[in-house]
């Protein structure tokens, strides 16, 4: 059961400017221990600058994050012991191996001797990468790359892991399973901040989603938290015995229904109102001795969240 | 390889201590050596580790490696062919060692360096310099261990030709002086490259530029190889007889000072340029500037030691010369270190201002440590008014002792020198610097446009009265006139050779200091801003983690009694 704590990533009125561009525009949101938070949003949209800046890759124009109460611009040194950060770039070492790679990447972090053994172990294990240890990074495939960045990102058992399109390029295969390691990364209590395009993934991996658009945040929240705040519309599926004439003539003259049809057997229309709306619209469908067999509300998927909150505007 | 711990090593020894064979302390002995080597690379810096593992591995390193084995080979076979009997009478190590030299210094002055540069500049291209920042590695740590890996690899080089060096003793005529100076002069002199090498690698971060970059270091590379390469035939040659001598030690001395501390410099400029921006990136670059500042003061006193203490050394406006070549000095170095430091960012770091002083009475001085264009004009016009006054002062006491002699430049143009070369860099500096906060309130002015604003400014007061006077059909053939006031070049070159007359110093002195004052009172407000910043408590976060860091590191015994405590 996912449990909030306290905010491990603080992100307050964060704004970044390149010359006239407005790239991030007064973002504020948290992410708590052992969360996984979803960043949804067009190309462009100013998520990879605001995941950098978090990152202590680049400076806001104005605004701070802060990472477990460490202000990236002030202290990036304290953050950077805190948290991983895995670019939607693979960056490669020429003639290097796997475990090399690792290595590497452990004594920068300043892991010495047995604790930088274990943590690569670790690290390979969890990525299920032992059997290509001393396998060149330039052989590995893509899904092989990902999952070594993702080891490189957790070498030093950050608290904070920003992923950023950890999922790009990847076969179903190797989405699933890193779909399952972000999972355990987040039941052992890190956050995790992630975005991707594949939003059937994430509404399945984040407890919570940021939904950004023009370098605005448009809403932070559940899906279904999300989906209510924006929209009380959703489409309604009814079965009746018998010809359904009658019920849709019922129907057409309510103010909270719309758009009617009949399609495969059921009639489909568009309800106004939330939960409690439809209960009594049900109740009063029966009420009105029209015969129910099936009643079904389409549950909005993070697509049509996704769609309605940027109107469409995906570029 | 694989490391041993020592309390492994302990029990085994007390376990089995009886037979001391020569093969079991052969063994522990190896053990040891092994154990120590494993610690000693587990201390090694990452990047130092990581591209020695790259090197060993590369193409690259491996073909140079055996080019430069192979030439050694050549030269050794063909060397002595052509030798041939004379080899056992003549002295043919010189030429034999000179051909070394020539194939050791290549690679050594173009590949190393070049090599440096582009492990750090790859490190863009390859989008690996983000991962390296966010790590825990510190922008020096990255600088030391991409030079660290340079050096190893002149180490190797070096280990192929030194054979071939050894055998040149055999050859007669070669001294290990001679060797050791010329060893040190090509280690010293790659390192110094690799450093200046990656100081333009961090500098350039832009690809497109890079190619362009890339060229113009191979051709400067290439330039200071041919150098290199000179400096050492002419030790090869004239070596011993140069040693003999006390100046060439007394030389060497400042030689060594003066790359020591522009290396120092070099460092932490390079590691500037990889820092993050809130870090305080200009005090480590002010030390190193006050190091080189001390330095010149320090060579200035050696030269007046060694000439004025030399029995019947004639030291007529000797005093004057040396007032006029640290002026000189002084003035130039200031103003290129004072158009950089102008051009600094004005709004301090919180991070920074954690750190300001807190003592009042202090924080004046110290601030001029700290960064900001106000802290670091004052700081260039502070050094070098102070390097005036010793210098100044110096001349007046050789003066009043009689020691400063007659002839040559006259101590009053001395004076007139210094006062006039201050003026100019207080000013040029001063109304510099103004004119970038002027503009800064429109536009983004980085460091480099900055500078260039300093050199402008500097070039038209050069520029614009000297094409005035020389279109002028008056005043072309008239030598120096006041029109020429501005400019620093002309004036001060006049003044150091035909003296005080020659240049009205009697109407500059007023103009000159004048024009100086205004330009350092017009910045003294925004100064006085920058020095006055008081400083900001640290966050409680940070307090709080500071405790657990304290409280998690690792103690070592306190006292010689906590040993005996140690069930170990």
């Amino acid at each position: 059961m996912y449990m909030p704590r306290r905010p491990l990533i603080e992100v307050r009125e964060l704004h970044r400017y390149f010359g006239p561009t407005k790239a991030v525009v007064d973002m504020s949101f948290e992410v708590y221990a052992g969360e996984v938070f979803g960043y949804i949003g067009p190309n462009g949209a100013g998520k990879t600058t605001s995941m950098r800046i978090i990152s202590t890759l680049d400076e806001p124009t104005y605004g701070d994050a802060l990472v477990d109460g460490f202000s990236v611009v002030d202290d990036p040194d304290r953050v950077r012991r805190r948290l991983g950060f895995m670019p939607d770039y693979f960056g490669t070492y020429q003639n290097m191996n796997v475990v090399e790679y690792l290595d590497f990447f452990a004594r920068a972090y300043g892991l010495r001797s047995y604790e930088r053994k274990r943590a690569i172990e670790y690290a390979m294990e969890f990525t299920l990468l032992e059997q290509l240890a001393e396998k060149p990074i330039n052989g590995l495939s893509k899904g092989m790359k990902q999952r070594l960045a993702l080891g490189r990102t957790m070498i030093h058992d950050p608290a904070v892991l920003i992923l950023d399109e950890p999922a790009a390029g990847l076969d179903p295969r190797a989405r699933i399973e890193l779909r399952e390691m972000i999972g355990r990364l987040a039941a052992d209590g890190k956050s995790v901040l992630i975005s991707s395009h594949i939003l059937t993934e994430l509404a399945e991996m984040c407890h919570r989603v940021g939904i950004i658009e023009q370098g605005q945040l448009l809403a932070v929240g559940t899906v279904e938290e999300i989906s209510n705040q924006t929209e009380t519309r959703s489409e309604v599926r009814l079965r009746v015995l018998g010809e359904p004439d009658g019920m849709m003539q019922y129907l057409r003259v309510r103010d909270d229904v719309s758009d009617i049809a009949f399609r495969n057997g059921q009639v489909i229309l568009t309800h106004a109102g939330g939960p409690a709306e439809q209960a009594a619209l049900l109740r009063q469908i029966i009420e009105a001795n029209f015969q129910v067999v099936e009643f079904a509300s389409k549950t909005k998927s993070l697509e049509d969240v996704f769609m309605h909150v940027t109107e469409g505007r995906v570029q | 390889m694989t490391s041993v711990p020592p309390t492994a090593l302990n029990e085994a020894t007390s376990i089995h201590p009886p037979t001391r064979t020569a093969e079991a302390s052969w063994l522990r002995a190896w053990n040891w050596t092994e154990a120590r080597l494993a610690a000693l690379a587990e201390r090694a810096n990452p990047i130092l580790v990581k591209e020695t593992r790259q090197a060993l591995k590369s193409r690259q390193f491996i073909i140079t490696f055996m080019i430069v084995l192979l030439f050694c080979w050549i030269v050794s076979f063909v060397g002595i062919a052509i030798v041939g009997p004379q080899i056992y009478y003549a002295a043919a190590g010189p030429g034999m060692l000179a051909a070394y030299y020539t194939i050791l210094i290549i690679p050594l002055t173009l590949v190393v360096p070049f090599t440096a540069f582009r492990s750090l500049a790859a490190e863009q291209e390859e989008n690996t310099f983000d991962l390296l920042s966010i790590t825990t590695l510190g922008s020096r740590q990255i600088v030391t261990g991409k030079l660290a890996s340079a050096l190893v690899q002149m180490v190797v080089y070096l280990s192929a030709v030194s054979p071939c060096i050894a055998f040149t003793f055999l050859l007669r005529g070669v001294d290990a002086i001679t060797v050791g100076m010329l060893l040190a002069v090509a280690m010293l002199g790659s390192v110094g490259l690799s450093m200046m090498a990656l100081l333009i690698g961090a500098a350039a971060r832009v690809r497109t530029t890079q190619v362009v970059i890339s060229v113009a270091l191979v051709l400067l590379l290439a330039g200071a190889g041919v150098a290199l390469w000179f400096l050492g035939i002419g030790i090869i040659s004239d070596g011993s007889a140069m040693y003999r001598q006390a100046e060439f030690w007394l030389f060497a001395v400042v030689v060594m000072s003066l790359y020591v501390t522009t290396f120092g410099l070099l460092h932490a400029a390079a590691a500037a340029q990889v820092a993050f921006v809130s870090e305080n990136r200009s005090t480590p670059l002010r030390r190193w500037m006050m190091a080189q500042q001390a330095c010149l003061c320090g060579w200035m006193a050696g030269l007046v030691y060694v000439v004025l203490g030399s029995p019947g050394a004639s030291s007529s406006g000797f005093m004057s010369g040396v007032v006029i070549i640290t002026a000189t000095l002084g003035s130039g170095y200031w103003f290129l270190m004072g158009a950089m430091m102008t051009g600094e960012w004005p709004h301090l770091s919180r991070r920074v201002q954690r750190s300001l002083p807190t003592n009042d009475a202090w924080r004046p001085f110290v601030s001029l440590m700290n960064p900001g264009p106000g802290a670091g004009y004052l700081f260039a016009v502070a050094n070098l008014t102070m390097l005036l006054i010793v210098s100044l002062s110096a001349a007046v006491w050789a003066n009043a002792t009689g020691m400063a002699g007659g002839g040559g430049p006259s101590l009053e143009a001395a004076f007139y020198y210094a006062i006039f070369a201050w003026s100019y860099v207080v000013a040029f500096l001063g109304f510099g610097r103004l004119i970038i906060n002027a503009l800064r309130k429109w536009v983004y002015v980085p460091m480099t446009a900055a500078f260039l604003i300093h050199v402008i400014l500097l070039l038209s007061a050069i520029g614009v009265p000297t094409v005035i006077q020389m279109t002028s059909r008056e005043l072309r053939n008239s030598g120096y006139t006041l029109l020429q006031m501005p400019n620093p070049v002309w004036t001060l070159s006049e003044l150091a050779n035909r003296g005080v007359n020659s240049v009205q110093a009697d109407v500059l002195v007023l103009i000159l200091p004048t024009a100086a004052l205004i330009a350092l009172l017009l910045n003294l407000r925004s100064v006085a801003t920058e020095l006055m910043l008081q400083r900001i408590p640290v966050p409680v976060r940070i307090i709080e983690d500071e405790a657990e860091l304290e409280a998690a590191a690792p103690r070592g015994p306190q006292s010689p009694w906590d040993l005996d405590d140690d069930p170990a």
